[in-house]
């Protein structure tokens, strides 16, 4: 692309658009129009007159270069942290998308916790009920053949024992069987706090991401000034040297305002 | 220190330098910079009222018209008055001064802010800066832009209109805001006291005579200030109508039109006294040998310049009392400010920007 081509690109990429309705809020009656050609070609002419006028020729090439250079230099910036704009974007994006999704694993792991430990203690109770009625049932079952025996034994004492010795086998199961099912409950509770864990883990790592791809949303916030350097009064400025006082009066004005308020 | 500078991680401010000049007014803030941002808000900041505004508004501070449209879920300031700060800068501030405070330091970095900043360049700022602002005022400025910026001047609006056209010499800048309408005159050299006179008959003076003539003549017309600002900035006119001012105002919550044409024209037209009386006092006092050419150049500014036939009304109320005269109206009176300091902040030597960092 020729230097005027690159010219014309970066006039319109620096343009921005308006309507006449904004311009009239803004109190601008009249607008001049001129052409981006003439803009181009005004811009090329002042810089080859002022360089014809200033430099010799060899010099005036090397300026003449090292400007362009140094234009073109100043467009790539710009491509750069276009570049870097939409690509901080994405990653904003797909960071937000990822802790979205993580939010929602962990509300549904909560809610699949709560309901195996609501339905833990009802499951139990009637399991044992089972057992009860069973061991009930022995019992009865051990009184009617004593019955059938004929009083050789008095009841209660073989009551008692036989008593005694069931409930002592049916604590011993009970407890066993409490411990196999604790063990698996357990396990269960365990595993799934893991999980919430690691998707706790994760949630914070993804938010921290987040938050440096917020950090770095500042990168493409900022248009380049037209200026590499300080400026100050051109040397052919009609009234140069008014404007130096006025600048000097300016300066010691806010000097002595400063300096009072550092006090 | 600004806040670009210093900080862990801080890229290094080796790209470039931007230029900001900015108008800081009662009624709009506008910025003009050196990479071709020109913006303007509203002098307003808003914060949320409480947690559920808050989270609803998703921000901690608004400004300009989004604040205004939401301000029934904001404390909405207007932190400067008459052109100046709503702070006295004492030590017995009431906490109605320390928000104001707080809101004019908000605006300003959110004005610094439109103009799109890069975080690698030099940021130098002028801001325009009332004439009769006090030097509290006038710190509190300062100290509000040092946060953003690396080095700060303030220069006085009027001047800083002038210069950016660059009208320097034997010139007479009438800056119309909201608060104040400043006249100075301008004769080469920086503009003393004796060169600026101030009226606080201005944009919002025009609003409170609009809103008690609609009042007075029509019955059951309801209206807030912003509608009438508004119907001001729409209509506002002197001298001969060019068109009928038909205003929709809600009656008992039915929208009813209001022909309101004689009315904003007798609203807008009390600038005129105080501006001949400005005029006058300013001219008398110049030396005669160049009075008729001060009259000749007369520059009409800021927002109330927008009003339509202004210039032609003052040239005919100057050549009643003071013989002729002529009134040129700037091309940007939303940017003229921020365009002159803009200039300014250009022409300043480094070694100037340098001290003062």
């Amino acid at each position: 692309m020729s230097l005027k081509d690159t010219l014309k690109e970066a006039v319109k990429q620096m343009a921005f658009k308006t309507s006449l309705d904004s311009l009239k809020k803004k109190g601008v009656q009249q607008v001049s129009v001129l052409g981006i050609d003439r803009i181009i070609a005004l811009i090329d002419e002042a810089v080859h007159r002022s360089l014809k006028s200033r430099l010799v020729g060899v010099e005036r090439e090397a300026v003449a270069d090292a400007t362009k250079a140094e234009f073109l230099r100043m467009l790539r910036s710009n491509e750069e942290l276009q570049a870097q704009k939409s690509e901080v974007q994405k990653l904003k994006e797909r960071a937000e998308e990822e802790v979205d999704q993580l939010r929602r694993e962990l509300q549904s792991q909560h809610q699949e916790l709560q309901i195996k430990l609501d339905a833990g203690d009802p499951a139990r109770a009637s399991r044992y009920e089972g057992e009860n009625a069973a061991i009930a049932g022995r019992v009865n079952e051990l009184f009617h053949l004593l019955g059938q025996s004929g009083g050789a034994i008095g009841l209660s004492t073989v009551q008692d024992k036989v008593l005694e010795l069931l409930m002592e086998v049916v604590a011993g199961e009970r407890k066993d069987a409490e411990a196999a099912r604790k063990a698996l409950h357990d396990r269960d509770v365990d595993l799934l706090q893991r999980r919430i864990g690691k998707l706790n883990e994760s949630l914070a790592h993804t938010e921290r991401r987040l938050r440096e791809v917020a950090a770095m949303k500042s990168l493409d916030d900022g248009i380049s000034s037209v200026y590499r350097d300080v400026q100050g009064l051109r040397a052919d400025d009609m009234q140069v040297g008014r404007k130096k006082e006025l600048m000097a009066e300016i300066f010691k004005a806010n000097l002595q305002l400063q300096k009072k308020k550092s006090q | 220190m600004s806040q670009n500078e210093g900080g862990a991680g801080t890229p290094a401010k080796d790209h470039g330098v931007l230029y900001i000049g900015m108008d800081l007014g009662t009624s709009r803030t506008s910025v003009s910079a050196s990479n071709g941002v020109r913006e303007t808000v509203y002098s307003m900041v808003g914060y949320p009222k409480d947690v559920v505004s808050r989270k609803l508004l998703k921000k901690d501070v608004l400004f300009g018209k989004e604040a205004l449209e939401k301000r029934l879920s904001l404390k909405l300031y207007k932190p400067l008055e008459k052109g100046v700060l709503k702070y006295t800068g004492d030590g017995s501030m009431s906490d109605e001064a320390k928000a104001n405070l707080k809101a004019a330091q908000d605006l300003i970095g959110e004005a610094i802010r439109l103009a799109k900043p890069r975080k690698d360049e030099l940021i130098y700022c002028v801001i325009g800066a009332p004439a009769e602002a006090s030097m509290k005022n006038k710190e509190a400025i300062i100290e509000a832009a040092r946060a953003h910026v690396d080095s700060v001047m303030l220069c006085s609006e009027p001047f800083s209109v002038a210069y950016g056209l660059e009208w320097l010499e034997d010139v007479l800048v009438i800056d119309i805001g909201a608060g104040t309408t400043d006249l100075c005159r301008m004769h080469g050299t920086m503009p003393e006291d004796a060169d600026q006179v101030m009226y606080d008959i201005a944009g919002d003076a025009i609003d409170a005579e609009l809103a008690r003539l609609i009042e007075k003549h029509c019955p059951g017309a309801q209206f807030t200030i912003h509608m009438i600002k508004d119907i001001k900035e729409r209509w506002g006119y002197v001298g001969e109508p060019s068109e009928r001012a038909i205003v929709e105002l809600p009656v008992d919550g039915k929208p009813t039109p209001f022909d309101l044409t004689e009315h904003v024209r007798t609203a807008c037209a009390i600038l005129i006294d105080p501006i001949i009386k400005g005029i006058h006092k300013l001219v008398a006092s110049f030396d005669p040998e160049f009075q008729t050419r001060l009259k000749n150049r007369v520059l009409l500014a800021g927002g109330g310049s927008m009003i339509k036939g202004l210039d032609t009304a003052v040239e005919k109320a100057m050549k009643e009392r003071l013989g002729g005269g002529k009134v040129i109206r700037i091309e940007e009176p939303i940017y003229g400010g921020a365009n002159g300091a803009l200039k300014i902040a250009h022409d300043m030597p480094e070694e100037f920007w340098e001290k003062l960092k």
